[in-house]
């Protein structure tokens, strides 16, 4: 499920990655995966640029060199959606599929490598962001993006609940299923249109419980004197080195970016 | 070059999720997609802060957990494909297309940060997408096919189930039509597929929704009474 993704065991590792401010990180990560989105199909030099400062970040971070391959793979399903460039796009035939007899241009398998590359790099740069950041800090850093304060404040409400009600949601499918007697290969209760009724009724329930919690959430808070202004304890300060880390990085980005165009 | 069999190629696979991940949208796209999305959530926010005062946070917080949780709620269709949930649309007529545009905003932005489902760089097309585009169709649908609600006595449900099935469609067309402009896929090809395939999403999106309304309809009528009240 997916509340299991979380990269939360990661966090407890001590190195200057997981050290440096939330902020800084947050935005050069941001910025860095930005300046990956401009390199140009083909242009491998660019990505192999681009790829220093990420090993360098990954060792430095001391994190699974495993774990951080293995989790940029998350994405691969999604390239399925940019496949049929390698039919499409004109260009020298360079193979062809037996029995359907599509050809492969060179031309759509530069493009469809070069995508694959990209998102990646820019993976890596996620996974080790959140790998080594904690989430209530790595929300609160949403702040210095200048997000309104109310998407925020909901933002770090939703992180709050978020497992409550993933639980709750959890406990009712398990309901569910413990209701619904099943024999393998055989179809089993209802039509189609009865078992969404069910799967209906159950969100419906969700979202009352959901809501119903939320109005106790809001007594409670304003039982502690809430008045609307979230209140929380002072930022950690921006650390130098950590914001000239991050500075130099998406500088490097552009550099690499501009100086490959030359 | 060969013609290609579209829906078979991509539903010969898992259907692609809309949450797009980095790599896969150009600079300019996901640039304009920032702006768009953000100029959309500043508009929302204003509206839902007046709309809720003080309550909104801890609401729409919760709101979005639910949201969250939702997603996780499916039902078996048929060979092992299932039916499940998105949620603009829900969430849009339950609490009003500003409230849901910031739930699904901030849904959007914890799979993002928290669960690597979606792009960082590609978090601006993706709230664009999920968030703004299905919340304010699956509203404008709902609304708009409420005016005719005196014609006929099934059009509530009629209004829910579309609201649901085009919000899911029309966020799938946006996004094709990103992947397009980013050159990274054809649209020819990707059109009809992400089309064809969210068709049958849709279904599900929209079985989904009519039976949550139900259900709230029955146990609260008063939150559903709310909501339509407090919004436009």
């Amino acid at each position: 499920m997916a509340v299991s993704g979380l990269l939360e065991r990661y966090h407890a590792r001590h190195s200057a990655i997981h050290r440096a401010a939330p902020r800084a990180k947050l935005i050069a990560a941001l910025a860095y995966i930005f300046a990956i989105t401009f390199t140009r199909e083909g242009d491998w030099t660019a990505l192999a640029l681009l790829a220093l400062p990420v090993v360098a970040v990954v060792v430095a971070s001391r994190l699974p060199l495993l774990l951080v391959l293995r989790r940029a793979l998350l994405t691969l399903p999604f390239l399925l959606v940019a496949l049929p460039l390698l039919f499409t796009r004109p260009g020298e035939t360079i193979a062809e599929l037996p029995v359907l007899g599509w050809t492969v241009s060179d031309e759509g398998a530069v493009a469809v490598v070069t995508i694959l590359a990209k998102s990646w790099l820019s993976v890596i740069v996620a996974v080790v962001l959140m790998a080594t950041t904690e989430a209530p800090a790595l929300l609160r850093s949403l702040r210095a993006l200048r997000l309104p304060r109310l998407l925020v404040a909901s933002i770090e409400f939703a992180y709050r609940y978020l497992f409550v009600v993933t639980d709750e949601a959890t406990r009712m499918l398990q309901a569910r299923s413990s209701r619904s007697a099943a024999i393998d290969g055989r179809r089993s209760g209802g039509s189609v249109r009865w078992r969404a009724r069910v799967a209906g009724n159950l969100v419906g329930t969700l979202f009352v419980r959901s809501i119903e919690r939320s109005e106790r959430v809001h007594a409670a808070m304003l039982a502690r004197g809430y008045d609307g202004e979230p209140r929380q304890l002072a930022a950690p300060a921006l650390d130098r080195a950590a914001l000239v880390v991050a500075v130099l990085m998406v500088l490097y980005g552009c550099a690499v970016q501009v100086g490959v165009r030359l | 070059m060969a013609a290609v069999d579209p829906v078979a190629a991509i539903t010969a696979a898992e259907a692609p999720a809309l949450h797009i991940p980095d790599g896969f949208v150009s600079a300019p796209v996901a640039a304009v997609g920032w702006v768009l999305a953000a100029a959309a959530i500043a508009l929302a926010a204003r509206r839902a802060d007046r709309n809720l005062d003080e309550r909104a946070a801890p609401l729409m917080g919760v709101m979005a957990a639910f949201i969250f949780a939702g997603q996780m709620v499916n039902f078996p269709v048929a060979g092992g494909t299932s039916g499940h949930l998105v949620g603009g649309a829900l969430a849009a007529i339950l609490l009003g297309p500003w409230a849901a545009i910031i739930v699904m905003t901030a849904v959007v932005a914890l799979q993002a940060l928290l669960f690597q489902d979606g792009g960082l760089a590609a978090l601006g097309v993706n709230t664009l997408n999920m968030a703004v585009i299905s919340a304010l169709v699956g509203w404008g649908v709902y609304r708009g096919l409420q005016l005719l609600r005196g014609v006929h006595s099934v059009v509530p449900a009629v209004a829910a189930f579309a609201a649901a099935w085009l919000s899911v469609e029309a966020a799938a067309v946006a996004t094709t039509l990103q992947l397009a402009a980013s050159a990274t896929s054809p649209l020819a090809v990707a059109l009809p597929a992400m089309v064809g395939v969210h068709a049958l999403i849709g279904v599900g999106e929209g079985l989904i929704t009519l039976g949550a309304l139900g259900l709230v309809r029955a146990a609260r009528p008063d939150l559903l009474a709310r909501h339509a009240q407090a919004e436009v």
